[in-house]
């Protein structure tokens, strides 16, 4: 069954009678009020999130650019190429006590 | 345009007691238009609300004072259709949905205190609302914006940013679906 030409004028007045059962309004006296509240609310808002992410790209440049001057920077002291027990033996040779330190063997001592 | 150019000019360029005018010159509109399109007359002040405050974050995107009747009608449209879909996923209790002898016991109880034409209205209200149901809430709007607002197809245009003939189309799809979901309840009319 499709719609006549009849339905179709009906729901044009129906159109219609609708268009003046919901007249243009007055609005309350709160309206500009409370607009600007809302206007005022975003704003802070979007202040505040401005505000944040500016610190937060600001504090992320700041440490990219000391993690690159830290990469960048020569070692100054380059780690020892020695065996621990070298460097052990290195650390303490002048506090150790002569009976814990190295062994030395004197060859020309007499008696042996 | 109810305001001049240069006003809208002088708003775009932040002037809060420029963008106050506009408001005051378009408030009235703005919240029959929505009222028309949502037809829930307790949240029409919210929604124009909306509109506003969408429109003072976005007059500095504006190209040009002469456009500004198209670009708020856009703020309309789009604040309207975000509120319908929000109710669609938070289905209320309309009137729509009540049995016949509900609706008539409601009625019987609002007699009392409404007039007779305001209850007339009340229903032409529900009634239309009722028959939109049957399109999407973006071809509701559309269908609207054309048969109750009496807006041209090349304002809609301008509107929707939608060449004319697409829009023909969709409104010849929307209106067909509409005018059976009418017919459908002409014919309940008569056999009830």
């Amino acid at each position: 069954m499709y719609p006549t030409r009849g339905d179709d004028d009906k729901l044009d007045s129906l159109l219609q009678a609708y268009r003046a059962a919901c007249p243009d309004r007055e609005p309350s006296a709160n309206f500009m009020p409370g607009l600007w509240r809302r206007i005022e609310s975003r704003r802070n808002f979007t202040f505040s999130f401005q505000r944040m992410v500016r610190g937060f790209v600001t504090a992320a440049a700041a440490v990219t650019l000391a993690i690159g001057v830290y990469v960048s920077l020569p070692r100054a002291r380059p780690a020892p190429e020695v065996s621990y027990l070298e460097a052990l033996a290195d650390a303490n040779t002048l506090d150790t006590p002569e009976n814990v330190g190295p062994v030395r063997l004197e060859l020309n001592e007499p008696g042996r | 345009m109810l305001v001049d150019f240069e006003l809208v000019r002088r708003a775009q360029q932040g002037d809060s007691a420029a963008f106050n005018e506009v408001v005051l010159a378009y408030r009235k509109r703005t919240m029959g238009t929505i009222g028309r399109l949502i037809a829930r007359t307790e949240d029409v002040e919210d929604v124009a609300q909306e509109v506003f405050l969408r429109l003072y974050f976005s007059l500095d995107q504006l190209r040009a004072p002469e456009v500004f009747e198209p670009w708020l009608y856009r703020l309309t449209v789009n604040a309207a259709y975000d509120y319908l879909r929000k109710q669609r996923r938070r289905p209320e209790f309309r009137m729509s949905d009540l049995s016949e002898q509900q609706v008539m016991m409601a009625d019987a109880v609002a007699g009392g205190k409404v007039e007779h034409d305001q209850q007339q209205k009340k229903k032409i209200r529900e009634t239309v609302d009722s028959l939109l149901g049957a399109v999407s809430e973006a071809d509701r709007v559309l269908l609207l914006m054309k048969e109750v607002e009496g807006l041209s197809l090349r304002e809609l245009e301008k509107i929707y940013r939608v060449k004319e003939n697409a829009l023909k189309v969709r409104l010849f799809r929307a209106r067909q679906r509409v005018l059976k979901a009418f017919e459908t309840a002409e014919r309940k009319n008569e056999n009830g």
